[in-house]
């Protein structure tokens, strides 16, 4: 008997390791149409175990101050051992994990999979996708350097058009007036202590229901396939591997080739709360929601359908009860769906280009 | 649903109750941000460009508006004293206000900042012959006032020196600052690769201005060999420069070539992982 036998035999007298695999590895059946679109929520989990490992390393240089914080980072990209490679993959990481989760958030509306049962899983997918944006947020603010500074000015502003409530918010947010040290003490505290257990108790509730509740078989499928569907290793755990090795594929790629991606001039200037520089925008997933607002003159009826539809977006599954889940025998439902879609990126290329 | 819009609609036909968040989100939202670059216009400005200005002094602002001081936030008050938030005291002694300095007193008026040159100046044949017999350029002869440019060493040519002198020593001492204003030339051009490429780069950008500054008050000594002797010191200077550069340039190659492995490391195990996906699938 080897070693390794040796340790699985040991596992298996004390936890009933064999029965486990069997049970939930082998044994646990996927659809048998479930393609690469259906492993987008694997690659988020791994994406945001990527970003908590690269965080971990980027925190152990890291100083949230606001005398230290922009310096201290072009030390970890200059000086610290692979530190450069690690803040890369945090910064590339954030951006492609929001991009997979507004595709997983796609396939899902897509495939009308957010129906009855499944009600809840989608309302703590959203709620995980409002957390990841927040997560994206605070770590905004704190390389402060005048891009992270003046587009937290922004966004923590927006709250401001609500009345009664929305100052009040803005300042919760802020600390003080306008953003500083206080800001950035606060926005450090909600991304590494405050954000995650949240996020993981999430997608702990989520991958809990996806497994009380099945994974949901596609609406578009022609044929009934292979009976009872794949086990889920290892079929289609390889399937979600292979997705995850392109993830870090694109990520590499962007590092390599496209380093300035999601870091223009004003990330390499340090904060200045005294000159405004031109040009400052919030990131490309706050687009749409800051022109929406811009466009809008009445900047309470801004906020407040964007309220309305971040509530729409939640409870979507509450308020689209019919039971047909293909989306091409519902012409109406596809063509909002592909508004809103189109809506979203003009919107998004608007507000990058006005 | 119903009752949302009817909150909605009590809340909007209340907005002239609202003004408060509505100035607070003007301020904060709708200008500050994304309006381009804050420009706090001074009284100065807002008089000299007004139609009460006398004509001859109008141009003044607009000049200083393309200058080098402009881009570097040196203001009227930064040179000329006195008040720029407060029209009625902007030009009182009690502020500061020195108005224009008379012809030998410029170089003390611009010493003030550029403390070097002003010291080699002094002790250079310029300053000596100002001070001696009002003769002399000061620093407005060969550099303007209010439109001033960034300093280069193209201000030494035949139109500007041959005022007042053969152009042939000037000459000389163009052709002994010349290599090292190339290399500073390079060296600026090789820190805006490097920025645009994502790198900070303040630390070099501070050394060279320190040298470069050192470089240009040596050369208002006016003394040919004294600069030639000094060119190595400096080209030393700006080789230590040069040198981080260099080894910044090669960490980005190494950056760039070691995550582009990386990448094909993934994009190798993706067909791999395919591949085995399709072995158990068959």
């Amino acid at each position: 008997m080897t070693l390794w036998q040796r340790i699985i035999r040991w596992l298996d007298e004390r936890i009933g390791l064999t029965e486990l695999v069997d049970t939930h590895l082998k044994g646990y059946r996927v659809p048998s149409e479930a393609g690469v679109f259906y492993t987008l929520g694997m690659v988020a989990v791994v994406a945001y175990a990527i970003q908590a490992v690269t965080g971990f390393v980027l925190l152990i240089y890291y100083i949230p101050h606001a005398d230290y914080a922009f310096h201290g980072l072009q030390e970890i990209m200059r000086k610290a051992p692979f530190g450069w490679l690690f803040r890369m993959m945090h910064v590339v990481g954030s951006n492609m994990m929001v991009a997979v989760l507004f595709l997983h958030l796609f396939s899902v509306f897509f495939t009308g999979s957010y129906k009855k049962p499944r009600e809840l899983t989608w309302l703590t997918g959203g709620l995980m996708l409002l957390f990841a944006l927040l997560f994206c947020l605070s770590g905004y603010l704190l390389p402060w350097s005048q891009l992270s500074y003046w587009a937290t000015t922004i966004v923590t502003a927006m709250p401001t058009a609500f009345p009664y409530l929305g100052e009040y918010v803005t300042r919760l947010l802020r600390g003080t007036e306008h953003v500083s040290g206080v800001t950035l003490n606060r926005f450090f505290a909600l991304h590494v202590a405050i954000l995650p257990p949240f996020l993981v108790s999430l997608m702990g509730l989520h991958v809990f229901l996806i497994r009380r509740t099945g994974i949901s078989p596609s609406p578009f499928r022609r044929s009934e396939g292979q009976a009872g569907g794949y086990p889920l290793y290892p079929h289609f755990l390889l399937k979600g591997l292979f997705m995850v090795m392109v993830y870090l594929a694109v990520m590499f790629f962007i590092i390599s080739f496209m380093p300035t991606l999601f870091l223009p001039a004003e990330a390499n200037v340090p904060a200045d709360p005294y000159k405004t520089p031109a040009h400052i925008k919030p990131g490309w997933y706050f687009l749409a929601p800051y022109q929406m607002l811009k466009l809008i003159p009445n900047k309470f009826l801004g906020i407040f359908i964007e309220l309305l539809l971040l509530g729409v977006f939640l409870l979507w599954p509450f308020l689209d009860t019919k039971e047909e889940r293909n989306i091409m025998r519902r012409p109406l439902l596809l063509g909002v769906f592909l508004l809103t879609l189109t809506l979203w990126i003009l919107l998004t290329l608007w507000g990058k280009y006005s | 649903m119903r009752y949302i819009l009817l909150l909605a609609a009590i809340h909007i036909l209340s907005s002239p109750a609202l003004a408060d968040f509505r100035e607070v989100f003007e301020r904060e939202f709708l200008l500050k941000p994304w309006a381009g670059a804050e420009v706090e216009e001074s009284v100065c400005v807002e008089c000299h460009t007004s139609e009460i200005m006398k004509p001859e002094y109008r141009h003044v602002a607009e000049e200083w508006k393309l200058s080098w001081h402009y881009q570097n936030r040196v203001s009227c008050h930064d040179c000329h004293g006195g008040d720029p938030e407060d029209a009625a005291m902007s030009m009182s002694p009690q502020r500061g206000f020195l108005g224009t300095p008379g012809y030998t007193a410029v170089p003390e008026f611009c010493g003030k900042c550029h403390v070097g040159i002003l010291r080699n100046y002094l002790e250079s044949g310029h300053g000596k012959a100002l001070k001696a017999g009002k003769r002399g350029p000061n620093c407005v002869t060969c550099h303007g006032s209010h439109g001033i440019s960034k300093a280069s060493i193209e201000i030494i040519n035949d139109r500007l020196c041959s005022r007042c002198h053969s152009y042939e020593r000037a000459k000389s001492m163009k052709q002994a600052l010349f290599l090292v204003e190339k290399k500073i030339e390079n060296i600026e051009k090789d820190l805006e690769d490097l920025r645009a490429s994502g790198v900070y780069t303040e630390d070099e950008r501070k050394a060279l201005f320190r040298t470069h500054a050192e470089f240009r008050a040596l050369f208002h000594t006016i003394d040919v060999s004294l600069v030639k002797n000094r060119t190595d010191e400096f080209t030393k200077k700006l080789d230590v420069i040069q040198e981080r550069i260099e080894e910044t340039s090669s960490e980005l190659a190494f950056r760039r070539n070691f995550s582009a492995f990386i990448m094909l490391l993934f994009a190798g195990m993706a067909v791999v992982v395919f591949l085995l996906s399709k072995t158990y699938m068959d």
